[in-house]
């Protein structure tokens, strides 16, 4: 390891607070701004202290609260479309991690593809299948329409994790009679079982903040949290304080989520391809 | 069950296991793409009626070159992919070797880095919009006080700063996700082999460009592919920046796909301008996965 001189550690640190201020300081002044005074949303010189305001919190989720049950949507959204991937891609995962598939490479770019493909050329079909199929607006129709990303986001993401499960202990349990789906229940699943938390941990949050799919396919009652802060740029005036304070709710699982996953971060935003 | 028949079940186990994703996934891509193969070759606005209204050939893909503004929006997307995945690279590989200092805090430091990245585009766009008022916001304010040129319109209103004002919030939020995952690449590189070439009298600029970077390299195409294509997607930040304008200076392919479906409701046009756009990108992942990301393995 380097020995790094004064001078040379001076400059680092230097250079590193400002980069944690470039990247920090936006979040920092957003957060203030939800407890700021709707009047005072845009006072110059900047005002670091201040009496704190809660009444942008208590107007979007208390009374008259309409951005409370978009915190719900939010929730059933997103956890909806985890549960549903889960199976479809523990599957996918489990024959991609242990078997000589055929093709393995092309499926496997397959998936990949689709995830980085644009959303959007999805989503206008989507909108008037959903009209025709009577799922306009509904839950349903934003859970089942985002396994395009859920599914394949899941298998790459869980195949990292079965490929570390060694082989020899699900070879011992087929030994002592166990077939491959016991085997499978037995060992790969507690073995994996980090893994699986782990990836649905992403999956939830990458549903929580899409916002194509609920903009397109959502109404009014259905609608999720981080569209509901689009709505607040009305005709009649920008309320900050109001977007302010529902994206700070907004904000608040993902960054929680994130902080719990600590060192699987490199992990899952690079879906299992960089061991972090 | 006889031996035979588990031979053959086992044989086929892996492709049984794969089916059920791969179905649900060819349905949820094969409706949007036939539908919108379908509708490209008839005339319908969604406002005339519920249903297709006429054959019209050729005309809906003349349209999209005509009505709608697609040249500059592919302009736009592909400046926006390149640029801001070339900033966004350098830019987080020089925080990823601060951090590889390893001094005292650099453990705290990435992990409060990562914050933008966990936040949704909209948030943050929301963040930079706040900031970037032109009337009360932090941004002009603190540049006008350094003698800053700001535009009257604001960054977001004027036409030659919008698109990369918009860039740059995008490297706000994912340069961190560059030096974290790049960081992570550093720790993986073998200390030996940097020691051997310093023995050997090598300058630690040699030894980033001969050693380091090609080391990392296929953690690099991972990161550029996956990133060239999210800023090629763009679409959120866009939505909430600027809505694509002054006029159509931040259009991307992605907002003028929403425009054109979900606004004019033109869904004949949209179908169309889907159909290119599919072809762009499926070229755009091909070529990369052909030239630059084939020695991967699994």
């Amino acid at each position: 390891m380097r020995r790094w001189g004064r001078r040379d550690k001076i400059a680092i640190y230097a250079l590193m607070a400002l980069v944690m201020i470039f990247f920090l300081g936006p979040i920092f002044w957003f957060i203030l701004l939800a407890f700021r005074h709707p009047s005072e949303a845009y006072t110059l010189p900047p005002q670091l202290f201040f009496e704190p305001y809660l009444g942008n919190f208590g107007d979007t989720f208390v009374d008259p609260g309409n951005n409370a049950p978009q915190l719900l949507s939010s929730v059933i959204v997103s956890s909806g479309a985890t549960l549903l991937s889960l199976p479809f891609a523990l599957a996918a995962a489990y024959a991609l991690s242990r078997f000589a598939v055929r093709g393995k490479e092309f499926i496997m770019n397959w998936y990949i593809s689709l995830l980085i493909a644009p959303p959007i050329v999805f989503v206008i079909p989507y909108f008037i299948l959903m009209s025709r199929i009577g799922w306009a607006g509904t839950y349903q129709a934003m859970i089942v329409t985002l396994q395009t990303l859920a599914i394949p986001f899941s298998v790459w993401l869980l195949k990292s994790f079965m490929d570390e499960v060694p082989l020899d202990l699900e070879e011992a349990a087929w030994v002592d009679g166990a077939g491959r789906f016991a085997a499978f229940i037995r060992i790969i699943i507690p073995l994996a079982l980090p893994g699986i938390i782990v990836t649905s941990m992403f999956t939830f949050v990458f549903s929580w903040n899409n916002v194509i799919f609920p903009l397109a396919l959502s109404k009014q009652s259905t609608t999720t949290l981080p569209v509901g802060t689009i709505s607040f740029f009305a005709s009649t005036g920008v309320y900050w304080g109001h977007i302010a304070a529902t994206a700070v709710v907004a904000m608040l699982p993902p960054m929680i989520i994130f902080l719990l996953l600590g060192r699987y971060v490199v992990r899952g935003l690079t879906f299992g391809a960089v061991k972090g | 069950m006889g031996l035979a028949y588990r031979y053959t079940f086992q044989r086929r186990l892996p492709y049984l296991l794969l089916a059920p994703s791969v179905i649900v996934l060819l349905a949820l891509i094969s409706y949007p793409l036939a539908f919108a193969l379908r509708n490209s070759f008839w005339f319908w606005n969604l406002q005339m009626g519920p249903a297709p209204l006429y054959y019209s050939g050729l005309d809906n893909y003349r349209m999209v070159f005509q009505v709608t503004p697609f040249a500059v929006a592919l302009k736009n997307t592909l400046l926006l992919g390149f640029l801001g995945t070339f900033a966004q690279f350098w830019f987080g590989m020089g925080i990823a070797l601060l951090l590889h200092t390893h001094l005292r805090g650099m453990g705290l430091m990435r992990a409060a880095l990562i914050m933008p990245t966990t936040l949704a585009p909209v948030v943050a766009g929301f963040l930079f919009r706040y900031l970037l008022e032109p009337k009360g916001g932090l941004l002009p304010w603190l540049l006008a006080g350094i003698g800053f040129p700001v535009p009257p319109q604001g960054f977001l209103g004027n036409a030659n700063t919008a698109l990369f004002s918009i860039g740059l919030v995008d490297t706000w939020q994912w340069t961190p996700f560059f030096a974290i995952v790049l960081y992570a690449g550093l720790l993986s590189i073998n200390e030996e082999i940097k020691e051997a070439a310093q023995v050997d009298g090598a300058t630690q600029w040699r030894m980033f460009w001969s050693i380091t970077l090609p080391l990392l390299r296929p953690i690099a195409a991972f990161l550029v592919m996956i990133r060239f294509m999210q800023l090629f997607n763009s679409f959120d930040l866009v939505f909430v920046l600027t809505s694509g304008g002054p006029g159509t200076a931040s259009r991307t392919l992605s907002f003028n796909l929403y425009r054109e479906g979900l606004v004019n409701y033109n869904i004949g046009t949209t179908a169309a301008m889907t159909w290119i756009v599919v072809i762009i990108v499926s070229v755009i992942i091909n070529l990369y996965l052909f030239f630059i990301y084939r020695k991967r393995e699994w």
